[in-house]
Formats: C-alpha cells, structure tokens, sequence
C-alpha cells in the first residue's frame, strides 16, 4: 500500500505492451535517423584542414561554457530576444535532462534492480516542479521568439540577399525550416503538458500538486466536465501526439535548423577571441595563397558555416550592406554552406533553391561569392562582434580576398596604393623621404629614435605623416607630449606602413615586407613602448608583430592623454564646455577593447559627450578599414561615414564630432561636407581639443 | 613565338630630381629608379599575346644597379626569361646608343617580336624603338596600343589617333613595336610571388657590347625651369576683363594696336 502512495508515476501508463513495442522501434529508429545526420555532419567538418582549435577550447573551456549558460553574446544588445532565448535554452536543457532521468531510471537502473530505481519520492516531487516550471519558461520563451519573428519582422529576419538578383534564387525553404523548428518544440512543451494534465484528472495523485502546471491544467479539464474515461482517451492521443512530435524532433534535428543546438555549441567553446585580431597566416605549402576552394577550409570554418542560425545581426551590424554594398556577412556565410552541402554533404532538407544549378566547379570565387563583395568588406569586425555564436567571417573573407589578390582582381585603385605601398613604404605614392615632413611646421625637433633612446617611439603611420589635414592634428599631439614633458621619437624615414590594412585586403606577402622592414627599423632603437595615433596601425603592432619579435608595449594617444590628465602632467587650463558626440574607432574599441580613454580624456578637459546610439562595440565603421580607403565608392548608396554624420547630427545640439583616428579625420570631413552639414557639426580630432584645453 | 621585351629604369619623378654639379646630367647619386611606364604597358602586352596565343617572353634590360628587382617582378607576372646586360652604362641616356647596344644582344636571342615602350620621361628623342629596327633591319610602327597576331608569320598593331579615329597595319615578323599602351592596364605582381622568384629563379646576364651609334646629340645645358611665380587674376566682366588684357598685352609689346 505504500508503494502505491509514493510519489511516482508509470512511463507507459495507459499503453499496452504492443504500443509500448511500436514506441521503442520508433525510437530506435529516430535516434538511427538521427546518428545517420549527425555522421553526414561530422564527416564533413573531418574533411577541413586541420587546426589548433581543440587546444585553444580546452585553454578557455570555463570562458566558453559560461558565455554559453549565461548567454552572454545572444543578450549582447539584444535583451529581450536574448532573455527570451535563455529561457528557451534552459526549459530545453531542463526537459531533455528530465527525459534522460527516466530513461536512465527506467531503461537501465530498473533493468539492473527494480529497487534501485530513484525517480519517485521527494526526488519525483521535485523533478516534477522543476519540470512543470521550465516548461513554462521554454513555451513562453518560444512565444516571444516566434511573435518577434511573425509579428515584429524586424529587419534581421529578412532574408533578402544583397548579392544576388531576386529571381536567382528562393529562399521560401529557410522560412519553411524556421516555421517547422518553431511550431515543433512549440507543440511538444504544448502536448507535454497535455498528457500531464489528462494523466492527473484521470486518476488525480494528490501529490501532483508539485506538477503546477499540470494540476491546474487537470482543474480546468475537470471544470470543463472531463469524464475520466475521457481524459484517459486524451491522455493516450497526447501522449502518442507528444511521442511522435519528440521522436520527430530528434530524427528531424541533424537535417535543419535545430543542428544549431549541438553545432553551435561547439563553435562557441572553439571560438577564438582573437580572431580578425590577429590573422593566420597563409597555408604553408599550398598551392594558393588564399582559399580557392572548400578545401582550402579548416574544419572550423566548416563548422562556421553550420552554426548560423541566420538571426541576421551581422546582416543589420554590416556597414558595407547598409551602405548598399553586395555584402551581407549572414549571406556570405550561408552561401558558403549551401555550396559545401552540395559538395561535401551533410544536407539540410530545407533549404535555398536555384533555379539554375551552380556550374561553376569546386571555385569559391564567382559561382559563389562575388569578388565586388568580398572587396565590399571594411573589416570592422562588427559581425563578428555581433554573431552569438561565435563565426568569425572577417578572417575567412580575408583568406577569400588572398585568392584575388594572387589572382590580380581588384580595383584600379587598390592595385596603384599597393604598389606605391611595396615602392615607399606609403600609400599616398610620395616619396619616403618626405615622411616626416610634417615636423618641419614644429617649434621644436623631434628626436630621431634611430639614433636617441627615448620613452616613447611614436609610430606615426600614413595618413598622420601625409596628409595635410591630419599632419595638423600629428603638430598637436607632438605639442602635447611636448608640453607634458613626454620623452618620445620618431623613426623619421625609417617607418613604413605597418601593414595592417594590407594584410587585410589580402596582400600578405606586402605585409610581410613592410613588416620586416618596420621591425628592422625597430629593432635598432631603444624605447620602452610604441605609441601611436593610429588605430590600424596600433592593432597590428600590437596583435600581430609580437609574432615578429615586438615585445614592447603599444600605447595609443587617447590612453597617454588619460595618463597624463589623471598624472596632472598635462592640467586643464580652459575646460572645453563644448557639447561633443564619439566616434569609436573600429580598431581602438571593438579590435581592442579601447572604449574607456578616450571618454576619460573628455571628461577630463570638461567636454561635454553625448553617446550615439551606436556606440563603443557597437560603433558604426566609417568605412575606410580593410583597404576600403584605397577603393572606389562611388557604387554606395549613402557611404557609412554619412550615414554616420546623419547619426551624429540626430543628436541635436552637438558641436563636435570627436574622432582620434587619422582616417575619421578625412573620412568624416569628407562626409560632413559632400552631404552638407557643414556649420552644423564638425569634426575634432581629440588632440586638437586637449591642446586647446591645456 | 619568340617575343623580347627591352626595358629601361628612368628616374621615379616621386622624388625631387637634383642636377649634377657640371649643370648636364641629373644627379644620378640620389636618384631612385623604376621602370619606365611605357615599358611596363610593353611587357603587359606581350604576357596578353602571351596568355591568349602562346609565346615565349624575354625581357632584357640594361643593368642601371637596381634593375634586379624589376627584372624579378617580371618574371612574376609571368616573363619566361630576364636578362640584364652587364656594363652597359655608356649607353644610358641615348636613345641611339642603347638601341646599338640591345641590337647587339637581340643577335643572341631568338625574336619573332620586339615590343618596347615608345617613350621614356628621361629620353630626348624617344627613338630606342625606331633604331633598334634600323639596327636590326626589321620592320616598325610606333605608338602602338594593341598588338593582334595576323597569320604566322604577322601582326596586327593598332594604333589611336585623335578623335576615336584608330588605325591598323599588319607586319610582317619579326618587327618592332613601339608600344604607347597596353590593350589591359598592367597587371599587379603579389609581392609574395616577386620574392619568391627572388629565392627560386635566376636572372640571366650578358655583357653588353659597346654602342656603336654616339648619342646623335649633346646636352649642353640641364637646368630646373625658372619658377615664374607670378600670376595676376583678372577680374570683372568678360568685358572688362578683355579690356585688361589687351592692356597688358600691349604693354609688353605682344600686340600691336
């Protein structure tokens, strides 16, 4: 008698041994659909070259699975659908451990001893409420998503492409994948409590109040008038339409869509943070310099083109598609997964439709990703920053455009900066004896780092030694330091392109070149740490030529000025009052993590700042990085320094557009001028106001 | 088909040109070197011809110290063979001399087609190609922008005049080409693939034989242009502004009233 009060419940209440039979073949045969898909999957992924990722994921394991339990990137700026995501992820999590535990405690304990079985007692009362609980969190959660996704339609969802023509292509089975995952996990949590309930108004086991959901459910059965002989009939339709919907699932998973739960785990603990950062460097050995082919691919990058959930918000982040351009990360990346289905398998059922099959062979370039989109990309690096799950397009768009390059396809314009960046070290083509020209306007000289040691070798970079404009903010900075008693040289002559920006159109062996040059340059002087305006070149220097032998610091100018503001080096004479907007450059903040200085520097000489919208990680790129300075624009719709202008002006009342990159100096005067907000903003580079302030 | 492109180094105009202290030469000591622009549409034109019919490609320079690297940086985009020949020196800066002296060269080297630049910012004459056909007694039309194979044994070189009017000869082979422009615009070397030549490949080298041609003329005098510096606005209506500058005119003296 005891026995039959214990808290507990019978898996197959209510079935006969032959439903009971036909289950388990069903099953079976499920989780053998399932493990067919899932092999395809993994075959493919074996195919990709190799790559150091395990070690990395096992070196920051605890860093992944916290950004994967606290959904750290998918609530990044994204607090609702995040939240509602997390609720989804976990009722998820709690249900399939649920589900476990009774095949655990039923399929195997009982198998062994009967007496071991602990899925009853306070252990069941407790599983029940936790169930019932994060059941309700999973179904609301999914609510929320699908009224975003149905009702809202926010720009992110819309599948258009921007690279290909309308009729090139139909996306009607993405729309028919996310409808089928949806509804599927909808319908389960629904029929799960379904069965619940008809089970308790059925045979009403008081201690079934744990079950809160249920219970209630059961009320309201009875409320309606529910014979029991009816909520037994509807108890084993539910349970039959719960099961079968389950087993669906689980056969269904590998083929679409809900593969996002276990690939895209696995590419968030891969992931590395460094990627763009620091990029690889070509294949040793291979027959191209770039990827020409999916073999060209690391199984990350394989893995990559798996885990999009085609959420869209690289699509939305992209400057490069805001500004018209054929580039939409979210497109580039399915693109690349579609061709990789069809060649080396792993298929989705649901999926994009051509009316024209692909002709093109194993080539990347052309049949599926068009040059004039991977010459679109700026490289700012805000769809990596932006994917939850850990792609990291930047340095596969990269390795692409290594390829073009090998393959001469680029702009006129591009193919005359990288020449006159091989032949002097600059891509303005001036001579590289007039580098340091723009000291000739200073009072005073500056050391000559090649021959004086100094505290700071001030890495001066293109734009701060050759164009006029920005050789007037590189006189302030000097003044600055000047002023504060900074010990600091230049190398004169001796300095080239650092090579960020070359590197990141894809000319490596440029790169190399230059920086060689640099770090034999480097190498013959003695400073304690680089310092420099440019955040290109700071990136570069700082991520990458540690690989070269740099081992000293790099120190961008808006964190000298916040130490030397806090020190009292430098002190505030005439506070700026002026009401100020900034603008983040993309390889200070989001590259780098730099956000904070340069607000320091500004609050410090009295500055009043006004955020953007879209501000620190999420800055909007002025368009000019990844070489996009040294190509044609005239295609763009409304270049992203303009749209950014726009934004800036929204503010109201805002006086200055502070910048403390060389490139946004020019890009956004440009900008302010071609789209006439002239007398309405203008643009500051930082030193220019600390000098004003001081 | 054999084709062999003579190149030259002239002076990168990016740096300030400084004459020599005897008033006739640039000061060839802090002078920086690239090739010249013309000869760089040649050797374009022949890797086309090249890449869309076959042939064989020679590119030959003399040797001006830092010719190395333009000779591998040929060979990258694809030349087959780069010679440079070795104490050649006498022969810079005359047209006549230096055709005297590849004229030579090329009696060693098989050529169906001689494609070089028609001009070069350092020549006085732009004549390298007109004397190296008369040297070498082969056929020659100057200021070509395209160049078609016509049969075996000729070719087609266009050329453009003012106005889109264009022109076309066929010439029999081998022959000379003076080239103004390639048909594409010069292709780019990765610099990965010129360094990799550097490591893999060898330039070829010869001697240079003596000019036998003197350079048909001397300099007497090299000097910067004198900077004028003065330039006066004239303002006011088309009228008024005629008015004055008859003004000035007379007063000089250009005119007479």
């Amino acid at each position: 008698m005891t026995d039959a009060i214990a808290p507990a419940r019978e898996v197959f209440r209510n079935l006969g041994t032959p439903a009971v039979a036909l289950f388990y073949l069903l099953g079976a045969l499920a989780i053998a659909i399932f493990c067919w898909g899932a092999w395809a999957r993994i075959r493919k992924y074996r195919r990709g070259r190799r790559s150091p990722r395990l070690r990395l994921a096992g070196a920051r394991l605890l860093h992944g699975l916290t950004a994967i339990a606290s959904h750290s990137t998918l609530r990044k700026r994204n607090a609702s659908t995040g939240l509602a995501h997390f609720a989804i992820f976990w009722g998820f999590v709690v249900l399939f451990i649920g589900t476990l535990i009774i095949m655990i405690d039923y399929d195997m304990v009982r198998l062994v001893d009967p007496a071991w079985r602990f899925w009853r007692g306070a252990f069941y009362l407790w599983y029940s409420l936790a169930l019932d609980v994060m059941g309700v969190a999973f179904l609301v959660g999914l609510a929320v998503l699908m009224a975003r996704r149905w009702g809202a339609r926010p720009a992110a969802l819309d599948y258009t492409r921007p690279d290909r023509a309308a009729d090139s292509y139909s996306r009607r089975g993405y729309l028919r994948d996310d409808a089928l995952f949806a509804w599927l996990l909808l319908l389960i949590g629904l029929t799960g409590y379904l069965v619940e309930g008809a089970r308790i108004a059925a045979d009403r086991p008081p201690f079934e109040t744990w079950s809160l959901v249920g219970w209630q459910l059961a009320n309201a059965f009875d409320a309606a008038g529910l014979s029991r002989r009816a909520a037994n009939a509807l108890h084993w339709w539910s349970w039959w339409g719960h099961a079968v919907l389950a087993l669906g699932f689980v056969a269904y998973l590998p083929y679409s869509k809900a593969v996002h739960i276990l690939v895209d785990l696995a590419n968030l603990l891969v992931h590395d943070e460094a990627a763009g950062r620091r990029l690889p460097a070509p294949v040793e050995g291979a027959a191209s310099a770039g990827y020409a082919t999916l073999a060209d691919f690391t199984w990350k990058e394989l893995l990559d083109l798996d885990a999009c959930t085609k959420c869209g918000r690289c699509h939305v982040a992209c400057p490069a598609r805001a500004a018209g351009a054929p580039l939409s990360p979210r497109d580039l990346i399915l693109g690349l997964r579609e061709h990789a289905e069809d060649r080396l398998g792993g298929l989705s059922l649901l999926r994009e439709t051509r009316p024209a099959a692909n002709d093109g062979g194993d080539a990347l370039i052309g049949p599926v990703v068009r040059p004039e989109t991977l010459w679109a990309c700026t490289t700012c690096l805000a769809c990596v920053e932006a994917c939850p799950v850990g792609i990291e397009h930047v340095p596969l768009i990269v390795q692409l455009r290594r390829k073009l390059v090998e393959d001469g396809t680029m702009d006129p314009t591009l193919q005359d900066a990288l020449q006159h960046l091989d032949r002097y070290g600059n891509s303005f083509g001036q001579s590289e004896r007039t580098r340091a020209k723009w000291t000739q306007g200073l009072p005073f000289r500056i050391k000559d780092a090649r021959r004086d040691e100094v505290e700071y070798l001030w890495f001066v970079g293109d734009y701060a030694s050759y164009n006029p404009r920005v050789q007037e903010v590189s006189r302030a900075v000097a003044r600055v330091l000047r002023r504060a008693g900074v010990d600091f040289g230049i190398l004169y002559e001796a300095e080239r392109n650092a090579g960020n920006d070359v590197r990141r159109v894809g000319e490596e062996g440029l790169f190399e070149k230059l920086a060689e040059q640099n770090m034999k340059a480097l190498a013959k002087c003695r400073f304690k740490a680089i310092l420099t305006t440019d955040p290109h070149s700071y990136n570069t220097l700082k991520n990458e030529y540690p690989a070269l032998g740099l081992s000293q610091p790099v120190v961008h100018y808006s964190e000298l000025l916040a130490d030397l503001l806090r020190s009292g080096r430098l002190t505030v004479a005439k506070p700026a009052g002026a009401a100020v907007t900034y603008h983040d450059p993309c390889y200070l903040g989001r590259y780098n993590g730099v956000f904070d200085a340069p607000r320091e520097v500004l609050g410090r000489i009295g500055a009043r700042l006004t955020e953007m919208g879209r501000c620190r990680d999420n800055s909007f790129c002025c368009g000019a990085g990844g070489g996009r300075i040294w190509m044609d624009d005239s295609g763009q719709e409304e270049r992203p320094s303009v749209n950014r202008i726009r934004e800036a002006v929204g503010l109201g009342s805002v006086q200055y557009f502070v910048v403390a990159c060389p490139k946004d100096v020019t890009m956004y005067e440009d900008a302010v001028k071609t789209s006439g907000q002239e007398g309405r903003i203008v643009v500051r580079d930082l030193a220019e106001l600390v000098e004003e302030a001081v | 088909m054999d084709i062999v492109v003579p190149i030259k180094m002239v002076p990168d105009l990016v740096e300030e040109l400084e004459i020599d202290s005897e008033g006739r030469d640039l000061d060839r000591s802090s002078l920086k070197l690239r090739i010249s622009e013309w000869d760089e549409q040649a050797v374009e034109e022949a890797l086309l011809l090249r890449d869309k019919h076959g042939a064989r490609v020679t590119v030959i320079a003399l040797d001006t110290g830092d010719v190395d690297e333009t000779l591998f940086t040929c060979l990258a985009k694809g030349a087959d063979r780069a010679i440079k020949l070795l104490g050649g020196e006498a022969a810079q800066g005359s047209s006549r001399a230096t055709a005297s002296v590849l004229a030579k060269a090329l009696k060693g080297i098989p050529h169906d087609l001689v494609l070089t630049g028609v001009q070069a910012v350092d020549d006085r004459d732009g004549q390298v190609a007109v004397f190296l056909a008369e040297a070498l007694g082969l056929p020659h039309v100057s200021v070509v922008s395209g160049v078609e194979p016509a049969g075996p044994n000729a070719v087609v070189a266009r050329q453009e005049y003012a106005g889109g009017v264009m022109a076309e000869f066929e010439v029999d082979l081998p022959c000379v080409l003076g080239i103004q422009a390639a048909r594409e615009a010069p292709r780019y070397a990765p610099v990965s693939r010129v360094r990799q030549a550097m490591k893999t490949l060898k330039l070829e080298a010869a001697a240079a034989a003596a000019p036998d041609a003197g350079a048909g003329s001397t300099v007497r005098r090299l000097a910067k242009p004198d900077a004028g510096g003065r330039a006066e606005i004239l303002e006011g209506s088309p009228e008024e502004v005629a008015e004055k500058l008859y003004a000035i005119l007379k007063g000089k003296g250009l005119v007479k009233s």
